[in-house]
């Protein structure tokens, strides 16, 4: 049997170890009855004394300029009332006070508070954009609603309103989706929801930051526990001309319609203006439904951004293109000539030219200054629909330009096989012969027309239109297109302002080409004049075209809607905004004069 | 012959553990998770390895001490490659929906294995030798745990090398030149590795108002929630620093706060006299076993406990600084709870076989 080992020192250090063990925890008994009976009443008074609170600190969007350094999107100082629903005494009561300044309603209030996460510290933004009014009062009242807090916010601010409403765009709150994705988020954040605002909303948008405080039971801060500040969002600068915005508003005036303008040389955005506008700071706040309603219900529908989403038969603007395709594909010679009686009989049916006594013997120059219709059914006839369709796509018809902004329109070009696919209906050859003049099922939108004449205009470059500075990435697409043959068209959109026959000779004074363009909307019965038509069955009216002539520097695609004919209403709106670019002299971007 | 488990380990041991789960429930749904399911069968889990450890014979712990020891190192060195990171520490495994903690198992073989080898050994004193052994056994583990980096275990490490070098006996000189080499380490430290934060934790318990909003900030709210409970406390889920979320980390370090803010003075008393009653069986146990090796493994096991729950419940009393290391039994924690437990198992093991190991 083993020996017992001697364990007497080994125990001795253990009862050592052990009375060390409950010393300590004796004396941290001691600390008990320190803190909880003798200090307990002192610990107490400092719990009540003790608020957190988690104070949202906004961060500042950035601020949108213009080529020329103007502001379009800004930041007002605002104050918001916010409320700490845990520190609330009497919720009810404070509810009722707030809904007593006017700011708030009260059963809206009680849901919201109701309906609060378990984020308890957070508080509620229970009002925006105080008045001062509003803010002394509860500045007279912060005793007795320590709950509640005035504290300084930001309101988006658009310089240049209803001009730039649809190009800058317009703000949002956070949908439920993008809280539940970051929950980190405050509720009454807001993003970019169209426009500028909303493709460059990562780039715009700071982030939030917050601030852990602790306050007095009078709502007196006492100290900050601790702090992430704010990030502001970075600023941006876009290639708009807000004062040739500013024109085109006034150019369109109260009539429903589109103007879009590029630099045909690089697709930098210059004009993107949709009538009828709206204020875009409307959406900056709490949009109230009364608002709401009026802005949604107006039937002439001012939300929509026309020069993007509206599509409309290009009616003879299309000319040029078609054209350039005839002498592409050798279906016609420059010097290949139509007589023009008036109208012409395809495929059993009447097809009649604008001019009812006729254009006589028309080459293709005098096609496009006089805009014949007769000459284009037969160019029609001669290509076909799908080498028609094939080219109209090569200057990007039927489908987006790629400039980046939100929910921009395709437009469309019918083919047989779009008629089988997508409509379900057999093609009719008559069909052809209206895409031949822009018409039929044919559409476009207005920023697309300004990006296939920036390609007659630079030499035969399909540029990409962009709005935002050193976006311009897009390499232009080269069409190869024949230089003799390009100088030929183009010699004929030159005479469309300034030749004898022109059908835009009230722009003659500036040195402009272009062509002008008279969509139908409905087809006119026999022996009824145009002018006669109901005002939403009239023509829209368009206007595309460059200036100056020597080295275009700008091209501008201008549609009004029901506007009658283009030369005689597109045109005269689009004289003024050129007027004005080139008021510059005779590059129209050129910087302005000081002191402008 | 075999004797009975330790029914008054046990009992602290529940009350422990159902003082947690009521705790856990009544911050559930400030804390925003829902841990107590979890919680509860981790519960289950660590009173069954209890159960079954305590079976074994306390022999066999000393032959496959070696064993258990490098299995603890090889899981120590996997999750440094294979790990899930949590803030900034390499140191789970997920196995599904759990997740396990291999420092707080490694610790639970480490002090087997420094317990088998100061049983094995006789003498007085260490010599030279064994203290290096001892201290590569434990250093080795703390080395693995550090690379994480969790600072916070690698500490709950440093009573196991303590007792175990108290026990072996080492010279008066010895002592002294630790405590002189501790002191230039921190000194040291204090001006080349601590970061700002961790300084002003330190000054913070010297002086409790020198930053009550910063540094200070955590353990004021402590000590206001503990402080307020009074004498018999606001009554569970009614405590306002706990249920505004005042109080930091309420299920983990600072839960015992939580539990002193709703029962009080009364309450707390209780909860300390359970840790008080835990540590003093396993010190009788230490002291009937027969040989060194059973009162090796519950003293590193004792002490290891003491550490944890002295510096735990000074933190949240406001006497020591904010560590992190969380109260045995009580904080949230899975792999803390079954390895706590684990441990218990085996003090219980020199309880059962007191009589039959010699």
């Amino acid at each position: 049997m083993e020996i017992r080992e001697d364990l007497g020192p080994v125990r001795r250090r253990a009862v050592a170890l052990l009375a060390i063990v409950f010393l300590l925890l004796g004396a941290l008994h001691l600390r008990l009855v320190q803190l909880q009976i003798f200090e307990g009443a002192h610990w107490r008074r400092m719990a009540e004394n003790n608020r957190l609170r988690r104070i949202p600190l906004a961060s500042v969007r950035g601020r949108i300029y213009d080529r020329r350094g103007n502001v379009l999107a800004d930041n007002h100082p605002t104050w918001n009332l916010l409320l700490f629903p845990d520190e609330a005494a009497r919720l009810d009561e404070t509810i009722l006070f707030i809904a007593s300044l006017g700011v708030a309603d009260a059963a809206a209030l009680h849901e919201r508070v109701a309906a609060r996460g378990v984020d308890r510290l957070a508080p509620l933004v229970v009002a925006e954009d105080l008045d001062w009014s509003h803010v002394t009062r509860v500045r007279a009242h912060q005793s007795d609603h320590p709950e509640l807090s005035v504290v300084a916010g930001f309101r988006r601010h658009y310089p240049f309103g209803p001009a730039t409403a649809h190009a800058v765009g317009h703000l949002r709150l956070v949908s439920e989706g993008e809280l539940r994705a970051a929950p980190g988020l405050d509720p009454t954040a807001r993003v970019g929801a169209t426009g500028i605002e909303a493709l460059a909303d990562t780039f715009l948008t700071g982030h939030a930051g917050e601030r852990w405080v602790v306050v007095s039971a009078v709502g007196r801060q006492l100290g900050v526990v601790r702090e992430s500040p704010a990030a502001a969002g970075r600023d941006l600068s876009v290639t708009l001309d807000a004062r040739l915005q500013r024109i085109a508003a006034d150019a369109l005036g109260e009539r429903a319609g589109a103007v879009a303008a590029i630099d045909p040389d690089t697709g930098a955005v210059r004009v993107l203006y949709s009538a009828p506008s709206f204020d875009p700071e409307l959406f900056s706040g709490p949009l109230s439904p009364e608002d709401w309603d009026r802005i949604a219900s107006d039937p002439r529908h001012p939300l929509q951004d026309r020069c993007l989403q509206g599509t409309y038969p290009p009616g003879s603007t299309i000319k040029p293109f078609l054209a350039l395709a005839g002498l592409t594909e050798d279906a016609v010679t420059p010097d290949w000539t139509v007589y023009c009686s008036g109208s012409v009989v395809l495929h059993g049916h009447p097809f009649r030219c604008w001019r009812r006594g006729g254009h006589g013997t028309t080459d293709l120059e005098h096609s496009l200054e006089a805009s014949c219709d007769v000459y284009y059914y037969q160019l029609g006839q001669r290509l076909g629909i799908d080498r028609m369709a094939r080219w109209l796509g090569l200057f990007g018809f039927g489908r987006t330009t790629g400039i980046g902004l939100p929910s921009e329109a395709a437009g469309l070009i019918g083919t047989p096989e779009w008629s089988r696919r997508v409509r379900g209906t057999p093609w009719y050859p008559g069909e052809a012969v209206s895409v031949s003049i822009g018409q039929g099922p044919v559409q476009a939108t207005a920023i697309q027309l300004a990006r296939a004449y920036a390609a007659l205009a630079n030499g035969g470059r399909l540029v990409t239109p962009h709005v935002i500075v050193g976006d311009g990435g897009t390499q232009p697409f080269d069409l190869d297109l024949d230089p003799g043959h390009l100088a030929r068209i183009n010699r004929g959109l030159e005479k469309v302002v300034h030749g004898e026959h022109g059908t835009a000779r009230s722009l003659a004074a500036l040195p402009v080409a272009g062509k002008t363009g008279t969509a139908q909307v409905a087809r006119l019965v026999e022996g009824v004049d145009s002018d006669e038509l109901a005002p939403h069955l009239q023509h829209h009216a368009w206007f595309v075209g460059w200036a100056p002539l020597d080295h275009p520097r700008l091209v501008v695609a201008l549609v009004v809607e029901h506007g009658g004919g283009g030369g005689s209403i597109a045109a005269p709106s689009a004289a003024v905004l050129f007027s004005a670019a080139l008021d510059h002299g005779a590059d129209p971007t050129a910087p302005p004069p000081a002191g402008e | 012959m075999e004797n009975r488990i330790d029914a008054w380990l046990i009992l602290a041991v529940i009350s422990i553990v159902g003082a947690s789960l009521v705790t856990q429930h009544a911050v559930a749904e400030v804390v925003g998770v829902r841990l107590l399911a979890r919680q509860l069968i981790w519960a289950g889990a660590g009173l069954a390895s209890i159960l079954v450890l305590s079976r074994l014979r306390l022999d066999l712990y000393a032959r496959f001490a070696p064993a258990l020891y490098v299995l603890g190192l090889i899981t120590l060195v996997a999750v440094l490659f294979f790990g899930d990171v949590r803030s900034g520490t390499r140191g789970w495994f997920a196995i599904g929906p759990l997740t396990l903690q291999p420092s707080e198992f490694a610790r639970v073989t480490t002090m087997v294995m420094v317990a088998a080898w100061l049983g094995r050994r006789s003498g007085s004193r260490l010599s030279f030798k064994g203290t290096a052994i001892v201290t590569a056994l434990v250093g080795t583990a703390v080395g693995l745990v550090a690379l994480e980096p969790d600072l916070g275990v690698a500490l709950t490490y440093l009573p196991v090398l303590v007792a175990a070098l108290w026990l072996g006996g080492l010279p008066r000189w010895a002592w002294l030149l630790a405590v002189v080499v501790a002191l230039v380490i921190a000194g040291v430290s204090w001006h080349t590795v601590l970061k700002p934060f961790q300084k002003e934790r330190v000054l913070t318990v010297l002086d409790p108002e020198r930053d009550p909003f910063g540094a200070g900030y955590q353990v004021r709210q402590s000590k206001i929630a503990v402080g307020s409970g009074g004498l018999v406390g606001e009554g569970m889920g009614q405590g306002s620093q706990s249920l505004l979320r005042y109080l930091p980390a309420q299920h983990t370090d600072f839960a015992f706060a939580v539990w002193a803010e709703a029962t009080g003075f009364l309450g707390a008393t209780l909860l300390l006299l359970a840790y008080a009653l835990l540590l003093f069986r396993i010190g009788l146990t230490a002291a009937v076993a027969e040989n060194r090796h059973g009162l090796a493994l519950s003293i590193l096991v004792g002490a290891w406990l003491a550490f944890q729950v002295v510096v735990n419940l000074g933190m949240v009393l406001g006497l020591l600084p904010t560590t992190g290391i969380t109260l045995p039994l009580f904080s949230y924690g899975g792999s803390s709870l079954l390895s706590t437990c684990a441990a218990l198992g085996v003090v219980q093991s020199v309880w059962r076989h007191r009589l039959v190991n010699q």
